[in-house]
């Protein structure tokens, strides 16, 4: 995953600079037209959902300027909080996503892959199968899982430094105790137990309450005004330990620092919608072909996880026959893409 | 890359736009229910002990599955069913008359409230887990949407646990609460076939000295069911079937006795119980396994169906019975320990 | 497999050869002697007497010859095999992505053995793990010519990173196509969850010998790839440069991986933690050079498949736990600590 860029023209000082200031242009555009197309399927989520609203019926409910109770029971109730789960773990989970991969450099070092949701996993199926847990809530569960798996990992893979080589591997240990756990579990509960926890563990937006998402969404504030200085970070650690340390970065910390807001975002999503697969390692990727030689950006990563999250929770609620979790859709609609882009992409496109 | 942007645009749209849907419908408070509905007042307790109190007997009630059709055989006919799998298989809906009834949910954990809401219900019927504390699809684990059912109408429920009676009872007593003739009904019909084969089952396994023990054939290991966690299991017992009880259930997972297939003959019963709904592939399964046949009652083909877990009607249990005691008449009883 | 490069590939830090083969032997016999266990211990009380008896006069009316003779030598077969397949095939697709993470999980592999299992039972209603295990290799094994496939399109080939990168989405996309399949199916569920989690426990003979030849001739053919993966391993243009014919190199291993792991899972459900950990300790005693890598994989694999096996059937009383438990619950933390006080060779 190293960033080279790779520009075709003749390195003269006017094109360099070209080169750059389209390169700005695109780091600007991209992430805002995305938002944008946020916002626009949110509203059409909300019209076109099993029973069928007006753009005008949802946003005067939203807006709240006029009362109509059966309407403002589907738009408030019901439908603006899955909206707004949708929106903040695909945030939240493109963002984890891209900072994992850049970090750790290995575009397979999304945090499903690399233990933290596994973490959540376990914590949260015990709370289903275990009859000493039940009555537990699943998302403080999932969360505290998470947070323990990531600590626990950061120590393990400590030595004179975090590499990413051993964190990765570290993880991999981890989510292999997980798959042994969560498989024991399974064989072990009673069948109507193992199908609840088959169903938390494909992923759903909608799983959790309103109160989680709020957490979420706080978060997501909180961090997005530090998102310029995680990007600056993620770039001088990006360029190799080396170079990081002639520019005088204090490699450790900012590592821990990137580190600790992925997990955060990780934990947070997997708390609201369990471990949904596929879009924190596919929104990154994604994004880095929209924004070209710009790639690596947070804020783009993060708004194609929103876009994701939003289309296949509709896809799975409303468009299939029999509504399914939504991790159901993210693979079976993020696979293909990733697949074409892959298979479509040029030299060095991908970080190859 | 701005194509492909719109590209995005109009794949999203034209994806919003192909779902079909139904308008939000004013009003549509007629009954629907078959019953007359009685005037004034209506109380009912439900299973967690609350009672719910209403001015007026609930006409448009939303039920999940199986106390649908529970309520049903009083003539009572729900506005909407949820149920944990699809309607085409789900046994307890099997032959009835689903028409006029909105089918709210085909999956576990999965009720469309949006659509619930328009059918302006003024009672949800689900079962109560007193472990879990929750209703039939209100569980810790369903989609938060499907737990704002329970802002449409109160919900009211019998209890699960103890006797699969509790719920056959507390869903008559239900119905008759909202005024269905329950002396004159498909339900009153099903509870005189129910207390006959009953007094059948007890006679059968009286006469004979019968051990059972109720299984689960997996590939690698022999589950033994413990009759404490299986309402019916304890039922059967109570009318006079010898259950076995293992001796070590797992300590985290109580409902079960795990077996090496090494360990296959530790249990000697006359007759093996197999959960009805994966009888035959169940039994291949253990068919299959070398160590089977080292269970006398496996040996000699004393097989037979469980109707596990499901059971919620007199009419249901009746039947369930019925087959089973047809099945335990012609049993040898000197097979096991 | 694939044209032997012209001249032989000098690993980077080659360890003492007489070493590395004292600690082959030693691995060997103690293979031998778990395998001797796995015959003699298990959730059932036999005495080892009775246990030698059941080979010299089998009488099949008795438990005790059943277990040791039908339950126990079959299965003890499987775990060598599997356990040897997967050690090995994690091996090569580490070193044919060039990437740490990849194993048969990752890779797509058990993805698509798992929604051949699946379709099976949802959509063709069958059932009994005989008839179902064919499913799961063949589902493996498309799987495996799908990533293949993808990661080779475009200008440049099958690349490590789009090799990695597209097993990773093979994996997503058929694991939630199972799970839509799977969910509102109630008995799919059950069959499901026994098959996923991983075990050697009922595979009776028929099925051990239905899959065998498939894993013999798997090991054999991957005991082969030292060459090719070592060449690999220096950088394409290196590799080229060695006489090495990259595309097909990478086909002919990548075939070799989808016999190994399509008939390892298809038998044993998805044992993901093999097929990563092998080939790492490997790594750790004998260094870079696959030579030597595989030949351990193949003796390393089966030890810790089988002895986690035994000790799974030894800790639940009179039941077992499933070797995939066994595997995660306690061969991750000794994982773990060898990642964390060794010094790691990167790939």
């Amino acid at each position: 995953m190293s960033a080279r860029p790779t520009s075709p023209a003749p390195p003269t000082a006017v094109a360099v600079r070209q080169v750059r200031r389209r390169q700005r242009r695109r780091a600007v555009v991209v992430p805002l037209v995305l938002l944008a197309l946020v916002v626009v399927l949110s509203v059409l989520t909300l019209c076109f959902g099993s029973v069928r609203l007006s753009v005008d019926q949802v946003l005067a409910s939203l807006l709240g300027t006029r009362e109509n109770g059966a309407v403002d029971f589907i738009v408030q109730e019901v439908s603006f909080p899955q909206v707004k789960a949708a929106i903040a773990v695909g945030l939240a989970l493109g963002a984890a996503g891209t900072i994992f991969q850049q970090l750790l450099r290995n575009p397979l070092a999304s945090p499903d892959f690399v233990g933290i949701s596994s973490g959540a996993s376990v914590a949260a199926v015990s709370a289903l199968a275990i009859p000493a847990f039940s009555g537990a809530s699943l998302p403080v569960m999932a969360l505290i899982g998470a947070a323990v798996t990531a600590v626990l990992m950061y120590l393990l893979a400590w030595r004179d430094g975090v590499s990413g080589y051993r964190f990765i591997l570290i993880g991999i240990g981890v989510s292999a105790f997980a798959t042994g756990v969560i498989g024991y579990l399974l064989t072990r509960t009673s069948l109507n137990e193992a199908r609840q926890a088959l169903h938390w563990l494909t992923g759903s937006i909608g799983q959790a309450g309103e109160h989680e998402t709020d957490l979420l969404l706080i978060t997501l504030l909180a961090i997005s005004p530090l998102v310029p200085t995680l990007q600056r970070a993620l770039r001088n650690v990006e360029l190799g330990d080396d170079t990081a340390r002639v520019l005088g970065n204090r490699v450790e910390l900012t590592r821990l620092g990137l580190l600790a807001v992925g997990v955060v975002l990780t934990a947070g999503a997997t708390a609201v919608a369990g471990p949904i697969a596929f879009v924190a390692l596919v929104a990154g990727p994604v994004a880095d072909r929209l924004l070209g030689t710009a790639r690596g950006g947070i804020l783009a990563a993060a708004a194609m996880g929103a876009v994701l999250c939003l289309v296949s929770d509709y896809i799975a609620a409303e468009v299939l026959p029999v509504a399914m979790p939504t991790g159901v859709v993210t693979g079976a609609v993020g696979a293909p893409y990733l697949l074409w882009l892959i298979a479509t992409t040029n030299r060095r496109g991908m970080g190859g | 890359m701005r194509n492909r942007l719109a590209l995005v645009a109009a794949t999203s749209l034209a994806l919003a736009l192909a779902a079909c849907s139904s308008d939000v419908k004013d009003g549509g408070d007629d009954p629907a229910s078959g019953a007359a509905a009685p005037e004034g007042p209506w109380s009912f307790t439900d299973g967690s002990g609350e009672v719910v109190e209403l001015d007026d007997a609930p006409t448009r009630i939303i039920a999940h599955s199986a106390e649908a059709a529970a309520l049903m055989s009083y003539g009572i006919k729900p506005v909407g069913i949820y149920g944990d799998e699809s309607v085409a298989t789900d046994p307890n809906l099997q032959g009835l008359d689903l028409t006029g009834i909105e089918i709210l949910g085909e999956e576990w954990g999965v009720i469309d409230v949006k659509l619930a809401s328009t059918l302006s219900p003024d009672l949800i019927v689900a079962d109560w887990w007193p472990a879990e504390k929750a209703h039939s699809g209100m569980e810790e684990g369903v989609k938060a949407e499907s737990k704002k059912i329970a802002d449409l109408a109160p919900v009211v429920g019998a209890t699960q646990g103890g006797s699969i009676l509790n719920l056959a009872e507390g869903y008559e007593e239900l119905a008759r609460s909202l005024g269905a003739d329950v002396e004159n009904s498909q339900g009153a019909e099903d509870k005189a076939a129910f207390e006959k084969a009953r007094e059948e089952f007890s006679e059968v396994v009286e006469g004979k000295d019968l051990t059972a023990l109720a299984v689960s054939p997996a590939t690698d290991l022999l589950y033994a069911a413990n009759p404490e966690y299986a309402p019916e299991l304890l039922d059967f017992e109570k009318w006079g079937l010898d259950v076995v009880e293992p001796d070590a259930p797992d300590a985290g997972f109580p409902y079960w006795e795990n077996l090496s297939w090494e360990n296959a003959d530790k249990y000697q019963p006359d007759v093996l119980l197999l959960d009805s709904r994966t009888f035959d592939e169940a039994l291949k399964t253990a068919k299959s396994q070398p160590t089977w046949n080292s269970i006398r009652a496996a040996k000699a083909g004393q097989v037979v169906e469980w109707p596990a877990f499901w059971l919620h009607t007199y009419g249901h249990y009746a039947t369930a019975l019925g087959k089973l005691t047809a099945d335990l008449s012609d049993l040898d009883d000197t097979i096991g320990d | 497999m694939t044209a032997a490069p012209a001249a032989p590939v000098a690993p980077p830090r080659a360890r003492p050869t007489t070493r590395l083969v004292a600690g082959l032997i030693a691995l060997g016999l103690l293979l031998i002697a778990l395998t001797f266990a796995s015959v003699a211990l298990g959730a059932r009380d036999i005495g080892l007497r009775d246990v030698a008896d059941a080979f010299v006069h089998f009488n099949s009316g008795a438990t005790d010859d059943t277990v040791a003779v039908q339950v126990r030598v079959p299965r003890t077969l499987l775990g060598l095999l599997v356990g040897a397949a997967l050690g090995l095939s994690g091996a090569i697709l580490q070193g044919l992505t060039r990437n740490p993470l990849a194993d048969p999980g990752i890779m797509g592999i058990n993805a698509g053995a798992t929604l051949g299992v699946v379709a099976a039972i949802t959509l063709l209603g069958l059932s009994g793990i005989g008839l179902l295990i064919w499913f799961g290799f063949a589902g493996a094994v498309v799987a495996t010519v799908l990533v293949y496939a993808v990661g080779s399109l475009g200008r440049d080939g099958a690349t490590p990173v789009k090799m990695a990168l597209a097993g990773a989405c093979v994996t997503a996309g058929l694991l939630a196509i199972s799970t839509g399949l799977l969910l509102g199916d109630i008995d799919a569920i059950n069959q499901l969850r026994f098959w996923q989690v991983g075990s050697l426990a009922g595979r009776y003979a028929p099925i051990v010998e239905g899959i065998a030849p498939f894993l013999a001739v798997g090991i054999l053919g991957g005991l082969l790839c030292g060459r090719p993966l070592n060449a690999l391993a220096l950088g394409e243009d290196a590799a080229r440069g060695l006489g090495l014919s990259i595309g097909k190199a990478r086909v002919g291993l990548l075939a070799v991986v989808a016999v190994l792991c399509g008939a390892a899972c298809a038998a044993c459900g998805p044992i993901v933690f093999v097929g990563l950990v092998v080939p790492h300790v490997a790594r750790f005693i004998c260094g870079p050079d696959y030579r030597w890598i595989l030949p351990y994989t193949v003796v390393l694999g089966p030890l810790m498949l089988l002895g986690s096996d035994v000790l799974g059937r030894l800790l639940d009383g009179s039941g077992e736990l499933q070797v995939g438990v066994v595997l995660g619950i306690i061969g991750a933390p000794f994982f773990i600590l060898l990642v964390r006080f060794s010094k790691l060779t990167e790939l």
